[in-house]
């Protein structure tokens, strides 16, 4: 279980989400963990390296409001079902997060992306058969390309699920069985730090275009595959934070409501704060959000993507 | 007026009627008993303790029933003109107890007591009046087979517009275990304790003050605190109540797949934007009232066919519109105007016609008749009930007692938990309510645990029952607990930013006690332990804490495409953490050092 207070005290609001299972991707039973049922999943989202064509450090860039890390660890939160970890550099400031998000730190200063693997994994295998793992600077991610991959490397019973696109395998934006540990320990050891000699012994499932494609959801949400879009310099940000905002669509229900007629609301925004503020509703400890008619949420930073239905409803359900 | 010595706000006794022979006597009511169990259903609690004989028969002339005040009854506080009516309920065979408001409540108290009991039953159709004469009764033939509403007009006719009268429709003449006990259009709805009375042949109770009110401690401390809660009532915490009123609800849950439709096997209703208020509000809304006493005003007056006027709640509008698959207005308002008239509580009306209806799909009853979606089926059944006609007379018993008539698997979808049908709140995707539902003294209710409060905070997941649930189940039940005995409207909880301390110095001017918000949580404690102490005498056990087996069996589809689904472990798993939690070994008892920290020795019976 991730660290969370075990007293419930309502009153002003927490930022931050509820815990919930994923957005897309299979149906599932996974707390009780049954035979035969799918995969628990965690997150791993590494956040240590150098930004040194960035020239400042990429986990705190601006993202419409928020930051690139808190987004990121949001957009894998929304389709994992177990915790998400952070994973940083020693000593590494990181800015505001999520409050059921972890934080943990690579062992190794600079030592490249398995050592962060390595870490993460740590952290999240006595509670996911599945990690994906994302680095930070992908600020396009989108949940259904997570929920796809995660899938794809349970359907094909597989320890590596590969994104394989634009000319290049990305590592940072795919699926790993928590039980490969042991090997990338073992590598580590032999000063191997190269995902590519963990994927010379393990069971590697290579996700091309057309194949990620085939998920109709991320079709419909990412035809271009920006999911897997880095920004490593401040033009490639620069032109990322240009786009437009994710278009959303917005349902105000009760008092909240302006007027018969004019629901639902189709606007852009990458936060719930975003969202409130266009369709004209206070973020207030009397309001809270429903994404997609499930997942509950008054965190403001919480982070919005292409296709969403966000549904503002009175805090006071009382009937 | 005042016993000597009792605390500020009471008068320190009750007043016991046995209308067998219209005789009285005064049962004190010691200070320690008053502290320890507040007023409404904490104190009707203890009254049930010590009065009600064990394992006696509801119906029963030895049952008693308990209308009971609390120490704000009469004060400046706004929601505080509120009493609760308690019984061993004819529907769950456990403790029930029912609030109402208004202007009863005032009277009542002024008659000079915290709480008037009756027991006997009278040996014909009668009223009993009370006021600072003392008791009387009357016959009452020509009021029989009276909506309650009609009875308490009668009734005011004849003796005068300061007499206040609760009374019951004919449904609980007819002992339908569901009956209400009515006020001003109010009922005391849950748990059948109309039918206690219709055991008893008692249309109606009518309460005259007699003067003399119990004084404050500090009486000035009291008034400005009043000021205050009523400045804060207007605020955004209220903003649902006065604006829309609980329907706004209904289209809400809609969106999150929580508003239980044909008997909980979905939970979004494809024409709920027909019951919505935001539509209804428009085409239809004559007025908005308020309770005696209150700033809120939360009560939403509909227009409804024939010329009538309905008064509109969330809880109404589900369970004889989505929960039955109807969805034509007109036909929802008749229906919940008819439930009124009747006087039958409308969540088990809707519920237990709702599940008749799918054991006549399914073939379990022979009455072809009764469908989904059929208004008119819904309405005869409904009239059928209030006339313990044809399949009424199965259906007057509630859902559990007519699933075991009718066997067949039908239980396993009979929406209740002890007996008491489920409000509109769909445990699977709503898992700290589902725990509260399936623990809760009185049975599946959402007045006594709010803990669906939790599962829309956005604190927790909904989907996932766990520990934290089962924190939550017991911190909205608390609060529930200490509401319910001052007592005070749960639409007010949310400008209570610290409730604990909060509603402590409320009562402390009044009262004249040091209470704090500590001492306020562990009587939380006591009143909910004390409870089910009450059930343990009267036979419960363990595995009356559980749901249904649909909500455990059968996934439910939302909107997404995915499912929620509850399973037996999950919620096993929850009821151990809360028995844990409050102290309870696993048969249900205190324990022992429970019994010791929340003396609950109070209860003994003396």
């Amino acid at each position: 279980m991730r660290p969370q207070s075990d007293t419930y005290a309502p009153g002003p609001p927490r930022a931050g989400g509820s815990r919930r299972e994923p957005a897309g991707g299979s149906r599932r039973e996974a707390a009780d963990g049954r035979p035969g049922g799918p995969a628990r999943t965690a997150g791993v989202v590494l956040a240590g390296g150098r930004s040194t064509r960035m020239g400042r450090p990429k986990a705190g860039l601006e993202w419409h409001g928020s930051t690139l890390l808190h987004r990121i660890a949001g957009i894998v939160g929304r389709a994992t079902s177990g915790p998400v970890v952070i994973v940083r550099a020693p000593g590494q400031e990181l800015p505001q997060l999520p409050p059921e998000v972890r934080v943990v730190e690579d062992a190794r200063e600079g030592r490249g992306p398995l050592q962060g693997l390595a870490a993460g994994l740590t952290a999240v295998a006595s509670e996911a058969e599945l990690a994906y793992v994302s680095s930070t600077d992908v600020p396009l991610l989108h949940p259904a390309f997570v929920a796809w991959v995660l899938g794809a490397a349970q359907r094909e019973e597989v320890d590596v699920a590969l994104p394989v696109a634009h000319g290049f395998r990305h590592p940072l934006a795919a699926a790993y069985r928590t039980s490969l540990l042991a090997d990338v320990d073992e590598l580590i050891a032999l000063d191997r730090m190269r995902p590519a000699f963990l994927f010379e012994r393990c069971r590697v499932r290579e996700l091309d275009e057309q194949e990620l494609l085939r998920n109709g959801a991320l079709a419909r949400a990412d035809p271009d595959l920006l999911s897997l879009m880095n920004v490593n310099d401040p033009g490639e940000y620069e032109r990322a934070r240009a786009r437009a905002a994710p278009a959303v669509t917005v349902r105000r229900f009760g008092t909240l409501a302006q007027a018969a007629g004019r629901e639902p609301l189709a606007l852009r925004a990458a936060t719930l704060a975003a969202a409130a503020a266009a369709a004209g509703v206070s973020l207030d400890r009397h309001v809270v959000a429903a994404l997609n008619g499930e997942q509950i949420t008054r965190d403001p930073e919480f982070p919005l993507a292409a296709g969403d239905t966000v549904a503002f409803l009175a805090a006071d359900a009382g009937g | 007026m005042k016993a000597g010595g009792a605390p500020g706000g009471y008068f320190g006794r009750a007043l016991i009627v046995d209308v067998t022979d219209g005789s009285t006597e005064t049962l004190d009511l010691p200070s320690s008993v008053l502290r320890g169990c507040i007023g409404g259903a904490g104190l009707g609690a203890w009254l049930m303790h010590q009065l009600a004989p064990a394992r006696v028969d509801p119906l029963a002339p030895e049952a008693p029933l308990a209308f009971v005040f609390s120490p704000l009854v009469g004060t400046p506080l706004t929601t505080s003109a509120k009493f609760a009516v308690v019984s061993k309920s004819p529907l769950t065979g456990l403790l029930n107890d029912a609030l109402a408001s208004s202007h009863f409540a005032i009277a009542g108290k002024l008659t000079g007591n915290d709480a008037l009991v009756i027991r006997g039953a009278c040996a014909q159709p009668s009223v009993l009046l009370i006021d600072g004469e003392g008791a009387r009764i009357e016959p009452a033939g020509e009021l029989w087979g009276l909506p309650a509403a009609e009875a308490e007009a009668r009734l005011r006719k004849r003796h005068g517009p300061a007499w206040r009268v609760a009374a019951i429709g004919p449904a609980g003449e007819r002992l339908v275990r569901y009956a209400t006990v009515s006020h001003d259009g109010r009922h005391a709805g849950r748990g059948g304790l109309g039918a206690v009375l219709g055991g008893k042949q008692l249309k109606a109770v009518a309460v005259r003050s007699a003067g003399g009110k119990a004084p404050l401690a500090d009486p000035g401390a009291v008034l400005a605190a009043a000021r205050d809660l009523r400045a804060r009532s207007f605020g955004p915490a209220t903003a649902k109540y006065r604006e829309l009123g609980t329907l706004a609800n209904l289209l809400s849950f809609n969106a999150i797949s929580t508003l239980p439709t044909r008997n909980f096997q979905a939970a979004a209703f494809d024409e709920a934007p027909r019951l919505a208020a935001e539509e209804l509000h428009e085409l239809r809304h004559v007025a908005r009232d308020y309770c005696a006493s209150c700033s809120i005003g939360c009560e939403h007056i509909y227009r409804a066919p024939g010329g009538k006027q309905a008064r509109v709640e969330y809880e109404n509008v589900f369970a004889l519109g989505p929960l039955c698959g109807v969805s034509d207005p007109d036909s929802v308002l008749a229906a919940s105007a008819r439930c009124d008239e009747l006087g039958v509580d409308t969540i088990s009306a809707g519920g237990t016609i709702a599940w008749a209806m799918e054991c006549a799909e399914r073939g379990l009853i022979d009455a072809p008749w009764l469908r989904f979606g059929d208004a008119a089926s819904m309405l005869r059944a409904l009239e059928e009930i209030g006339a313990r006609e044809g399949l009424g007379d199965l259906l007057a018993e509630g859902s559990r007692r007519a699933g075991a008539a009718v066997g067949g698997g039908a239980e396993a979808f009979a929406p209740q938990v002890k007996g008491l049908e489920l409000p509109g709140y769909e445990p699977r995707t709503l898992q700290a309510m589902a725990l509260g539902l399936a623990v809760n003294a009185r049975g599946a209710d959402h007045n006594r645990s709010g803990a669906y409060e939790a599962d829309l905070s956005g604190d927790l997941d909904r989907l996932t029952g766990g520990e934290r649930h089962a924190a939550a189940a017991i911190e909205t039940e608390d609060r529930a607990a200490i509401m319910d005995s001052l007592i005070l409207c749960k639409f007010l909880r949310g400008v209570f930013e610290d409730p604990f301390p909060d509603w402590a110095e409320l009562l402390a001017p009044v009262t004249g006690w040091d209470v704090t918000g500590d001492e306020l949580r562990r009587t939380a404690r006591r009143i909910v332990v004390a409870k089910r102490l009450y059930n343990l005498r009267e036979g419960w056990t363990r595995a009356e804490d559980w749901l249904p087996e649909r909500f455990l069996g059968e996934p439910l589809e939302l909107s997404s495409g995915r499912e929620a689904t509850l399973s037996p472990e999950r919620l096993r798993g929850m009821i151990d953490s809360y028995y844990e939690r409050r102290g309870l070994a696993a048969d249900g008892r205190p324990l022992p050092d429970t019994q010791a920290e929340l003396s609950l020795n109070l209860f003994a019976v003396r």
